[in-house]
């Protein structure tokens, strides 16, 4: 049997992630993370979340500044009611809507990043690979 | 305009299983705005179908295509190559614009997508609400723009019912009370001597009650 490798999609505003915040992360060498920037996480649609699963992706996070911190006031608060509804979506074609998920980051907060990641990892380890690639 | 939401993803799941090549169509116009039936939602649609086709091990190709209305022949014709090519159409429209493209391509399976709701308003973002429901004999003059028909929940044309409580109907307390909304507007308006008048019963032989009905404007046909 293959080794299960994650591939992780994260779509992340410019102002709450950066790459360079998974650079103290030892096991990065073990997971295939593709960074999708956005200049601001309203600008995250439904349907990338959905072609993100569709390129391979076994997980796709999506990082947003903390509420009432959004540089365009309600940035965030959009990409969370979207995120709410693919994932439901994503329940309803039976492909779990745990494999989407988002966190509200402060820009500054390294250990927060890597431990959303590590998370998302140990989840994967129940869920699997994509059931549909 | 008209207003829709579109089915559960199992549903046309089923409805399109037969098929392994498969247009979906969008419509630009009102389902467009109420979000079920437009260039994103038929993207996401498309997205979310060859995700659960492969998630069973199942081929199907699904061709995207949106049109500005699916109502009219001359918008249709945009699609007539892409809908030739394929083995059905799962139209996103409303009902009329799923019949529309089922008369004009009458070798074609036309599935609806969408389930047509009501003609309604964007009352806010996100929000829309039923206002006319197409009886065929608009009264609005005499109820200030308010339509009873529509939205008192008992239909009452001479006067409200007494079971309204704070503004609210007693059917349902997140409906406003229509006859409430009319009686503010029309004193608002200095109309109130409008509701003097008898109303008689409703003749719904304009409505659909007399079946499905047409208009012809002979200034119109050549």
């Amino acid at each position: 049997m293959m080794k299960f490798e994650p591939k992780i999609t994260i779509f992340h505003c410019i102002n709450s992630f950066s790459e360079s915040m998974l650079s103290h992360f030892d096991e990065i060498d073990h997971v295939d993370i593709k960074y999708i920037k956005l200049p601001c996480s309203g600008m995250t649609k439904d349907v990338y979340l959905l072609r993100a699963f569709e390129a391979g992706a076994d997980a796709v996070i999506v990082m947003v500044c903390p509420e009432g911190k959004c540089r365009f006031v309600e940035g965030n608060i959009r990409a969370k009611k979207r995120i709410k509804r693919i994932k439901s979506l994503l329940d309803e074609i039976e492909l779990d809507g745990e494999r989407l998920s988002m966190f509200n980051l402060n820009p500054k907060d390294k250990d927060a990043a890597v431990k959303i990641i590590k998370d998302t990892l140990l989840k994967l380890k129940d869920l699997g690979p994509n059931p549909a690639v | 305009m008209i207003v829709g939401e579109q089915k559960p993803i199992a549903e046309i799941k089923e409805s399109i299983a037969p098929y392994s090549k498969i247009l979906i169509l969008g419509c630009g116009t009102c389902v467009k705005t109420c979000f079920a039936g437009g260039e994103d939602e038929v993207a996401v649609l498309a997205s979310a179908l060859r995700l659960a086709f492969k998630k069973d091990g199942r081929k199907i190709e699904i061709e995207e295509k949106t049109i500005e209305r699916q109502c009219e022949d001359e918008f249709i014709q945009e699609a007539a190559v892409a809908i030739s090519r394929n083995d059905a159409v799962l139209s996103l429209a409303c009902g009329a614009g799923v019949q529309d493209i089922a008369r004009r391509f009458v070798k074609t399976t036309v599935l609806p997508g969408v389930n047509t709701t009501f003609i309604g308003i964007l009352e806010k973002q996100g929000t829309f609400t039923e206002e006319c429901l197409g009886c065929g004999d608009c009264k609005l003059a005499i109820f200030g723009g308010i339509c009873p028909v529509t939205r008192c929940s008992k239909k009452l044309l001479n006067g409200p019912c007494g079971g309204s409580r704070d503004g609210k109907c007693e059917v349902n307390p997140d409906i406003d009370c229509a006859w409430q909304q009319i009686i503010d507007r029309l004193k608002a308006l200095g109309q109130l001597d409008n509701l003097r008048k008898y109303i008689p019963p409703k003749n719904w032989r304009a409505s659909h009650a007399g079946g499905p009905r047409k208009l012809v404007r002979e200034d119109h046909v050549i």
